[in-house]
């Protein structure tokens, strides 16, 4: 241990990926007891650091101290004896095995005929969840776990692994706010304990909420560092984007939303099926350069309707009619509504919007190839010529427009993604979540372009589960709720807590899921 | 060139690094005759293109059906339907060299577009539909000929194939070049062309890099899939039109297991059995590769069981070298 219970500790860590220096000389400490945030821009370095503490890279240069003895991981296996553990993003358990199976995976105990031994794995997986403070039944497979209950699990499996470090990178991107408020219970109690929790997110209130202390990381090196009291969103933004961030959102909508209608919705229902919450009733219109927010909490059917305008889910409809540009018009295929003037940004980009093994070029131009294409032949010269355009436009940030998509950070590749709705000269833009994941500089570039479609005519359709962003961005925000309309908000009037209100049932949406 | 440019174009090429050096060795280990490598002599060069021909086009077709993710494990049948098929059709039944040729290439593309039809639009998976598929086309096959080898000899009388249809195995073209070898060529020429600068390639690459992105970027995910499984059979039933040629034979149980050599090259040729990545190029080297190192230890009298062996380690060496092959090129 050392002197100051500084339980890890880098002095002078850089990473040099390739020709791409990731990190440069970082000073970084935890302290038993201590919730360390780390913040920072996509690529900023958070997670080369973390990588390099969990063993999944060697650090290139400087010291890594753990409990005070200098180490050098070469292998995730090295970390973890070290008592390092990892909470991932994905989470890696066995779906069908139950809670205790998957935390004692691979080191099951045994009874003394050599059998599993079941009863025990189950009492002892029961201590280490209360030990966290988690009420779950081990015996439950984990897959009829929420998100939340399942990185609960993860957690307790750390612990049962004897873990006094925890790397947490964006556990609550998938939670609900009442799992947040769980999860937070279990990250006080394990401070309690006294490990060192080093934790990353991009959610500022978060920080402000569960961390002592915050660094903030841009281009590989520490900018600056906060002691939680002192933490500000103002504050952290500016550093991470290394200038100040006022203006983040373009002011709402274009001066005049007074174009024609572009889309007009009139009481859309939508064949139900499992495990969706497909429209069952909703009625709205988009006119050209406005743009219009659909908001209400996970299970509201904001992605279903997305997704039936769209063509996208093989979605049947059973009632009420869909006008684009004043004319009648049933969605089959998302090729089909490309070429009526839809485009779509879906929810998650690594699962449904690129293909990562594939260059810029490709992820970019993909939607107008055939556009592109003379007697069906593409020169690679129209292809990378049309991708540059539209990176230079978005200022899509990449090595090079050959580099695998994949390479790019998040907030990149989100570009790309839009570069290519908007390279299919849409007359209406629908958009899924499309800053997730995605850090303060780029949101506020996304919105910046938002902006401008909208400014060229473009109608827009958001769906956001960030009360902020839609309030900002949008000229009118429709609530959802239960796959219904449940309100219309003018953003000019309405504020956040308006749309939080009004996002709000009776019926908590957790349990109606 | 960076460093990081020259090892991606070492990895996206590797059967064709791979092919050099199999090249070289050919040449060190070729015995001589009259003081002239046996190797290199053009006969022996053509020859080796020749026997990998039929490979070499079923090979193509695969490498378009693997690229979207998919496999096809009928063509193997499909060249035993298509050599029983056309023999009969030339001498039992008496037709013309290019009607019957191209009926079967019409049986093969229908063949592939069912399969492609099932996989694709009815989801079910494409290792069972050709699967099936390879039962069926070998049952089609043996039914059609009795269970019996169908023989074909030439000349004008009834139950002789028009004489054209034998240069396929004897002539060769402008005095060297083998027909099915000029065959294999034209359309390795012809599917590397397509897959370099068509739209259509774009598709099909994007498919298998990730389908639901390619279906939401207005990619008919559909289609394009059952047009590379038909252009798949299509290959399939030339490769067995050309095997009945050589042999002057359609045989109802001939081409089994050509869809796991067909595989072997593709895989040597670097392209991804998860789809999204490879070449039709590497393919082609891939399978040069192979018959290379089939010729060269026929060459030195070594028993044609180690070169089985010896395939095998190629195949593991080739997707070892895809694994260390850096995310990032």
């Amino acid at each position: 241990m050392g002197d100051d219970g500084v339980l890890v500790e880098l002095a002078g860590v850089g990473k040099t990926y390739g020709g791409v220096r990731a990190l440069r000389s970082v000073d970084f400490t935890v302290r038993e007891g201590e919730v360390h945030a780390l913040l920072g821009e996509n690529g900023a370095g958070k997670s080369t650091l973390l990588k390099i503490l969990s063993g999944e890279v060697a650090a290139g240069t400087g010291v890594v101290r753990i409990g005070g003895e200098p180490v050098r991981f070469t292998r995730p296996a090295d970390a973890r004896r070290a008592g390092v553990a990892m909470i991932h993003q994905e989470l890696d358990l066995v779906p069908a095995l139950s809670v205790a199976e998957n935390v004692f995976l691979g080191r099951e105990p045994h009874t003394r005929a050599g059998a599993v031994d079941r009863r025990g794995m189950v009492e002892r997986t029961r201590e280490v969840l209360a030990r966290s403070g988690v009420d779950l039944d081990p015996r439950v497979p984990v897959e009829r776990l929420r998100t939340g209950e399942q990185q609960l699990v993860t957690i307790a499996k750390a612990l049962s692994l004897q873990a006094r470090i925890l790397l947490m990178d964006e556990p609550t991107s998938a939670l609900s706010p009442r799992e947040v408020d769980r999860l937070f219970t279990v990250v006080d109690q394990l401070r309690k304990d006294g490990a060192a929790v080093v934790y990353v997110s991009h959610r500022m209130d978060e920080i402000g909420r569960v961390a002592d202390r915050a660094t903030v990381l841009r281009n590989g090196e520490v900018v600056a560092a906060f002691a939680a009291r002192e933490l500000s969103a103002a504050r952290a933004a500016e550093a991470m984007v290394g200038r100040p961030v006022d203006q983040m959102f373009r002011a709402a909508g274009s001066s005049d939303p007074g174009g024609d209608e572009v889309l007009r919705v009139e009481d859309l229902v939508v064949r139900p099926r499992p495990g969706r919450r497909e429209p069952a009733g909703i009625s709205l219109t988009v006119r050209a350069g406005e743009i219009v927010g659909l908001a209400g909490q996970l299970g509201a059917g904001r992605t279903e309707l997305l997704e039936a305008l769209y063509g996208a889910s093989g979605a049947t409809l059973t009632g009420g009619r869909i006008l684009l540009r004043g004319k009648e018009f049933r969605p089959r295929s998302p090729r089909r509504s490309l070429r009526a003037g839809l485009a779509f940004v879906p929810e998650d980009r690594r699962i449904s919007g690129l293909a990562l093994e594939h260059s810029v070029t490709a992820g970019t131009v993909l939607s107008i190839v055939d556009r592109l294409a003379r007697f069906g032949m593409v020169s690679a010269r129209r292809e990378r010529n049309a991708a540059r355009g539209s990176a230079e436009r978005l200022g899509v940030k990449a090595g090079s427009l050959s580099a695998p998509v994949g390479s790019l950070s998040g907030g990149n590749q989100q570009k790309v993604v839009l570069g290519r709705a908007l390279l299919s000269e849409p007359a209406l833009l629908l958009l899924d979540e499309p800053t997730r994941g995605v850090d303060v500089g780029a949101k506020a570039e996304i919105y910046r372009l938002l902006g401008e479609a909208a400014r060229s005519g473009v109608g827009v359709l958001l769906a956001s589960s960030e009360p902020a962003e839609l309030v900002g961005v949008c000229d009118r925000v429709l609530v959802l709720r239960g796959g219904r309309g449940l309100r219309e908000l003018d953003t000019a009037a309405a504020g956040e807590a308006d749309l939080l209100a009004a996002s709000m049932g009776e019926v908590p949406m957790e349990d109606a899921r | 060139m960076t460093g990081r440019a020259a090892l991606a174009v070492v990895f996206r090429f590797q059967s064709v690094f791979g092919l050099v050096l199999v090249f070289a060795a050919a040449i060190v280990f070729s015995p001589h005759h009259n003081g002239d490598l046996v190797f290199l002599d053009s006969g022996n060069l053509f020859n080796v293109v020749r026997a990998i021909s039929e490979i070499g086009i079923i090979a193509v077709g695969m490498t378009l059906v693997i690229l979207v993710g998919g496999i096809d494990l009928s063509v193997g049948s499909v060249v035993g339907l298509a050599s029983v098929g056309v023999a009969e059709l030339l001498t039992a039944n008496d037709w013309g060299l290019v009607p019957a040729v191209l009926l079967i290439l019409a049986l093969g593309l229908v063949f592939g577009v069912l399969q492609g039809i099932a996989s694709a639009r009815f989801r079910i998976q494409a290792f069972i539909v050709t699967l099936a598929g390879m039962q069926i086309a070998r049952g089609l096959a043996r039914m059609w000929s009795g269970g019996e080898g169908v023989s074909i000899t030439y000349g004008d009388g009834p139950g002789q194939a028009p004489v054209p249809f034998s240069l396929l195995g004897e002539r060769t073209f402008g005095g060297v070049v083998p027909i099915p070898a000029l065959l294999f060529v034209v359309v390795a020429a012809l599917a590397v062309l397509l897959l370099r600068a068509s739209a259509f390639s774009r598709h099909v690459y994007a498919i298998g890099g990730n389908e639901k992105a390619a279906l939401l970027s207005g990619v008919p995910v559909t289609r394009v899939k059952v047009a590379v499984f038909g252009l798949c059979g299509l290959l399939a039933a030339l490769a067995g039109i050309v095997h009945a040629g050589q042999l002057n034979f359609g045989g109802p149980n001939d081409g089994t297991g050509y869809e796991l050599n067909a595989i072997a090259a593709v895989v040597i040729g670097g392209t991804s059995l998860s789809g999204g990545r490879g070449s039709v190029f590497g393919t082609v080297a891939g399978a040069l590769l192979v018959g290379v190192l089939d010729n060269i230890l026929q060459l030195n009298d070594i028993d044609s069981n180690v070169q089985l062996i010896v395939v095998g380690v190629v195949i593991v060496l080739a997707a070892g070298l895809q694994r260390l092959r850096p995310a990032t090129v």
